[in-house]
């Protein structure tokens, strides 16, 4: 029986049987290799960070001066220590790396991004973001057509893990034709051999036969859904266990931090060579309704302190011009405390953009405190415009086409 | 030729890849109605009584040993339903006695306490002579959620025996106790909602989650109702140990709320028995309960009479279980291998089958892998479903699992060889030409009985319940 090795040896895999299939292969071998320059859009990637739960934007990009504010935040407000963007604004305390990177000219804060008729459930609110839709609903994500995009244009690395995402799930805003691929660890995403009693079996080839049989034999249902997604985990894995051993970590990443882990193994993805264009992570926990200051404190750290491991890391491995990080969440909070020492849900926040290919500074206008709508901010400007200044000034997409309408471009990143 | 085309060509008949490509473009409702429509492969199956009960103890429990399922069988499968839903008739004893000890108050070691507590439930699953009573606390703790990212483990132990006792009694009842419960009251932070101070998060996610769903309140009927959630406070103890709760008569708001149309000075009770009643309420718990025991995206009428005997049976759970199992659409060929196992039904199922009685650190760890870390789901929605739960990532760790139990129990395996494990794990009803394959690799030369047990695991058929 052929080893993997042997496949590889050969560039292909016997069991793919059709004369177009071993390029799907070695094209995402070649990606590694690629000669473009490090900024061609070709190679540029995009890092999205979920922080899922409705992170309190007043909170974290802090009118510090605002009577409005402090009157609002009787228990959660933070005035202390507050690391001042300009007279009127400043990060939260904990956003020290995030700071830096503002110092650096490289970290943009958009001001009140939301979108009309906001919606305050978690999940109706998100699938908004995820699609860029209003509706809602369970269409592609914006990403997801990104990523088809590559793929028509001939453009795409064809290599399942251009997309790739940090954890168990797939997120919705990748969702489309295109695979993605799901990691948990680059060591473990491999099939491993059965021990027959010492003796170590191959399995790959009757899997592969199986679950083409079982999608040949009739179209039962998810029977070519298990086909495609053995085909790409075998394609993922391969490519992987292809490279995975020469990633050092080029900065310290904090200890026990499960957004430090998923930033870590998306540098190792990025740093592999693999052909990563998008990718995902999430941060949970944001839904503060009672007791927020410790746990909300402790979330920007945590984050704060990953990010500025990620961006260093990748600056260490000479990455930094072709690494853009961008942060959103489903909906900001309430301008009122709760009785809960917490905030109930809302609408507008701020979004980060950092790296080199940021322009630093302000963006937008920054929501008023006192004109708000059933006590809640009036967004100043439509999220589908960040995604529109990031598709047209950075990926190099047509955003009027993948966000289905044309949204006004924001200045935010150095062509 | 692009990447997906190949798949889609590789991916076989014309219907199929045009599924694959559905699917890929993400709308899951075109798909699910596609699937729907997919049976043809299934016809007649059902016209066994053994694939009958088979499938019965598929989704009304964690699947059987060889011995279970000849029992059952030999029963029949009316007398099998009828064992599964009178399950209190049943003694548990056996299980009750060795499974590993929790104790809810133990609030050191909050770790070492949540992966005692996973395993403890894994186990009963696993080991259970009642299954259907472990497949609706499994349910009902994808439903009415908590989770281990702000309860703490005796709580939610303490919920997990809530759900376990109330599994087929009346949803109001069940519903009043949630609102009371400790592990709910952090997870959804009424333990601080205050006369005067409403803390809006319960009152949301019982309306949008847990009974009408959304587009049937408005946004004031959340606020108002947070108001007549308060006054229940926790008891003695931390926020994440406390293991009772009190109502405090200062802390609720007495005064007039308006509530969906209606005024008073309505308590939290006061709004589950307004909600419970609704058509939308019906609607949606009876779709969810046919969509985890039968099929996703039941037909109109389907609903519309699980509705009915939902709301004419005094919101009773149990009468519309009973329905779902009894009724010509479970055992329909549209409900044959028409789920994706989740993660903990891949795993209780394989180790109920090579009758395992205890559960190993790395089978709870591999559900986690697989997409379902028990006692922590992603957000208060709960597991998303279907499709979702199979991705690269999670179908290589299902089928290195099956790697796993296969070294371990086939050298004492009481299957009857290969005919033995399709017929246990997979009805005997597999695609002929995985059955030559497999046949020819079980005659050739040697015996191979863990690749042959690891080979049935990891095949298609088993990941679909």
């Amino acid at each position: 029986m052929f080893s993997r090795r042997d496949f590889l040896k050969q560039g292909l895999l016997p069991v793919f049987a059709g004369s177009a299939v071993p390029s799907v292969f070695a094209n995402g071998l070649a990606a590694s290799a690629a000669d473009s320059p490090n900024t061609a859009p070709s190679n540029r990637v995009l890092v999205l960070v979920q922080l899922a739960g409705g992170n309190d934007g007043l909170n974290t990009v802090i009118p510090f001066q605002d009577a409005t504010y402090h009157d609002a935040r009787p228990t959660l407000r933070q005035d202390q220590g507050v690391l001042t963007l300009n007279n009127q604004l400043g990060l939260h305390p904990n956003l020290k790396a995030l700071k830096a990177q503002w110092d650096a000219g490289q970290l943009a804060v958009v001001q009140g991004v939301g979108y009309p008729s906001p919606n305050l459930s978690h999940f109706a609110s998100m699938s908004v973001w995820e699609t860029a839709n209003v509706k809602g609903g369970f269409g592609d994500g914006w990403l997801g057509r990104y990523l088809n995009y590559l793929d028509q244009v001939g453009e795409s690395p064809n290599h399942t893990l251009e997309g790739v995402s940090a954890g168990s799930l797939v997120p919705p805003e990748m969702r489309s034709k295109t695979p993605v691929t799901a990691l948990q660890s680059l060591r473990n995403f491999r099939l491993q051999k059965v021990n027959e009693h010492g003796t170590m079996v191959d399995v790959e080839n009757p899997l592969m036969q199986f679950y083409g049989g079982f999608s040949k034999a009739g179209p039962a249902p998810y029977a070519a859904i298990l086909d495609t997604t053995l085909q790409e985990a075998l394609a993922a894995s391969h490519g992987l266990q292809a490279t995975d051993a020469s990633y050092v970590a080029k900065a310290t990443y904090p200890a026990n931090s499960p957004i430090a882990n998923s930033l870590k193994l998306v540098a190792e993805t990025i740093v592999s060579g693999l052909g990563v264009r998008v990718a995902h992570v999430t941060l949970g926990g944001f839904d503060n309704h009672a007791r927020e200051k410790p746990v909300h404190d402790k979330l920007l750290l945590d984050l704060d302190q990953a990010l500025g491991a990620f961006m260093a890391d990748m600056q260490g491995h000479g990455l930094a011009d072709r690494i853009l990080v961008m942060t959103w969440s489903e909906f900001g909070r309430r301008v009122n405390e709760n009785g809960s020492a917490g905030t109930d849900h809302g609408t507008a926040a701020p979004m980060f953009l950092l790296g080199a290919p940021v322009k630093g500074g302000l963006y937008g206008e920054a929501p008023s405190l006192q004109s708000l709508d059933n006590g809640n901010l009036k967004f100043t400007t439509d999220f589908r415009s960040v995604y529109a200044s990031v598709l047209q000034g950075y990926l190099n997409a047509p955003a009027s086409d993948l966000l289905g309408g044309t949204f006004e471009t924001l200045p935010l990143l150095k062509s | 030729m692009s990447r997906r085309t190949v798949l889609a060509t590789a991916a076989g008949g014309a219907g199929a890849a045009a599924l694959a490509a559905l699917w890929r473009g993400g709308s899951l409702a075109q798909v699910l109605n596609r699937v729907q429509g997919l049976t043809h492969t299934y016809e007649g199956v059902f016209s066994s009584e053994r694939t009958r009960v088979a499938h019965l103890l598929r989704r009304a429990g964690f699947g059987a040993s060889p011995q279970e399922l000849d029992r059952l069988t030999g029963m029949g499968t009316a007398a099998a339903t009828n064992a599964l839903l009178n399950y209190q008739q049943t003694s548990n004893q056996q299980l009750e006695a060795s499974l590993p000890g929790f104790d809810p108050t133990v609030t050191s070691n909050g770790g070492r306490q949540a992966s005692a507590l996973q395993a403890w439930w894994l186990t009963r699953m696993v080991g259970t002579a009642r299954p259907l009573e472990e497949k609706m606390t499994l349910f009902w703790h994808g439903l009415l959620t908590s989770g281990l990212d702000k309860s703490g483990p005796g709580q939610l132990y303490q919920q997990n025996q809530l759900f376990r006792r109330t599994a087929m009694g009346n949803f109001d009842d069940l519903l009043k106790a949630v609102s009371k419960d400790p592990a709910m009251m952090v997870y959804l932070d009424t333990e601080t909602n205050r006369n005067g101070k409403p803390n809006e998060n319960y009152a949301r996610e019982l309306m949008e989650l847990f009974t009408t769903g959304i587009g049937h309140y408005s946004e004031d009927d959340v606020r108002e109702s947070a108001r007549a959630f308060t006054g229940w406070t926790l008891g003695r103890g931390k926020q994440r140990d406390a293991l009772t709760s009190t109502f405090v008569a200062r802390y609720h708001d007495e005064g007039v709320k308006t509530f969906m149309g209606k005024t008073g000075t309505f308590t939290g009770d006061d709004i589950v028995d307004m909600l419970v009643p609704l058509r939308a309420t019906a609607e949606r718990l009876t779709t969810r309960l046919f969509s985890y025991f039968a099929y996703p995206n039941p037909e109109p009428e389907i609903v519309q009479h699980l509705a009915d005997v939902f709301q004419k049976n005094g919101y009773n759970v149990g009468a519309v279980v009973k329905e779902i199992l009894t009724m010509d659409a479970f055992y329909s060929p549209k409900a044959y291998r028409a789920l994706v196992k989740s993660p903990t039904e891949y795993v209780a199922q394989t180790l109920r089958a090579v009758g395992a009685t205890s559960v190993s650190a790395p089978a709870v760890a591999a559900t986690g892998q697989m997409g379902q870390v028990l006692f922590y789901p992603p957000n208060v929605a709960g597991w998303p479903a279907g499709a979702s739960w199979i991705n690269s990532s999670t179908l290589l760790t299902r089928i290195n699992f099956a790697a796993g139990v296969a070294q371990k129990a086939a050298p004492a395996s009481t299957f009857k060889g290969l005919p033995g494990l399709i017929d246990t794990f997979i009805d005997g009803n597999v695609t002929p030409s995985t059955r030559d394959a497999l046949t020819q690799a079980a005659t050739g030369t040697g015996q191979i009985p863990v690749t042959l047990m690891y080979f049935v695991l990891a095949t298609p058929e088993y990941q679909l319940n």
